[in-house]
């Protein structure tokens, strides 16, 4: 009667649990009406690396150098 | 229209500043989208992080060259998408790409108009890599520059060298093709 009581608590844990995985997945689930949608949303997502800004201020040279480096306030988000 | 006050002297040259100035605002508005394009088209970061850097060193020489026909962001995907393609052209000596065959996006069935549902975010990335891998070049670079929500049907257009009119019809062959085989990728 006891283990009974024990397998219960279990499955009833085992219940809420799934529970809330589908909850989480759910909750992290997108829909996209088409492809365009979907791209929109992955470059929205989509990090510049920091280091091109860095390479190009090194290729650009100093011909064009202000006081305050370009590439220092973009990546300062001044810009 | 306005006179140029007496006086005042023209320049052939945009003063240092200036054309820094032009350029930092250039990249700031622009890095994205160009990164982007480079990334999914070329599929690699390293690739496309090397891409970016070319495509915008090149502009910065030519920005003196920039007539303003076309606007900045048009005249910046130019330059990216011959630079990836020229880069994708050394490739295909080197690798075979599997294309999925026609049939199978002609063959497409209406569920694929169906809204696209991913469950995992982080897989989201991974997932439309691999489908716009399996694309043709065409189709890959119209859903790319249509994703672009600041580029008009005429001016994707003139960027991959067809009518408005025949974007639309390419576009909607190529949304069930990218829902076909992104299905697949589940």
């Amino acid at each position: 009667m006891k283990q009974q009581t024990k397998l219960s608590e279990e499955q009833q844990q085992q219940s809420r649990q799934v529970g809330t995985e589908q909850q989480t997945q759910k909750q992290s689930a997108r829909e996209f009406a088409n492809a365009e949608e979907m791209l929109r949303y992955d470059a929205a997502h989509t990090t510049v690396p920091p280091g091109i800004a860095q390479r190009l201020q090194k290729s650009t040279g100093g011909a064009t150098e202000p006081k305050t480096s370009w590439w220092r306030k973009f990546l300062r988000g001044n810009l | 229209m306005n006179e140029p006050a007496a006086g005042c002297e023209f320049v052939k040259e945009p003063p240092a500043d200036l054309a820094s100035a032009e350029f930092s605002s250039l990249y700031a508005e622009n890095s994205r989208a160009i990164y982007y394009l480079a990334l999914r088209f070329l599929g690699d970061p390293q690739k496309a992080e090397d891409a970016t850097h070319d495509v915008f060193l090149k502009a910065f020489r030519k920005l003196d060259q920039f007539r303003g026909e076309a606007s900045l962001r048009t005249w910046l995907y130019r330059i990216a998408i011959n630079h990836c393609q020229n880069l994708r052209q050394g490739w295909h000596d080197r690798h075979v790409f599997s294309n999925a065959d026609d049939a199978v996006w002609e063959n497409a069935a209406a569920r694929t108009d169906s809204p696209l549902r991913v469950l995992e975010i982080k897989e989201l990335g991974q997932r439309i890599q691999k489908t716009l891998d399996g694309l043709p070049d065409e189709y890959r670079l119209l859903l790319l520059l249509v994703a672009d929500e600041e580029l008009s049907y005429e001016q994707v257009g003139a960027l991959v060298g067809q009518s408005p009119d025949a974007v639309r019809g390419k576009l909607h062959r190529a949304r069930k093709a990218f829902a076909a085989l992104f299905e697949k990728t589940a």
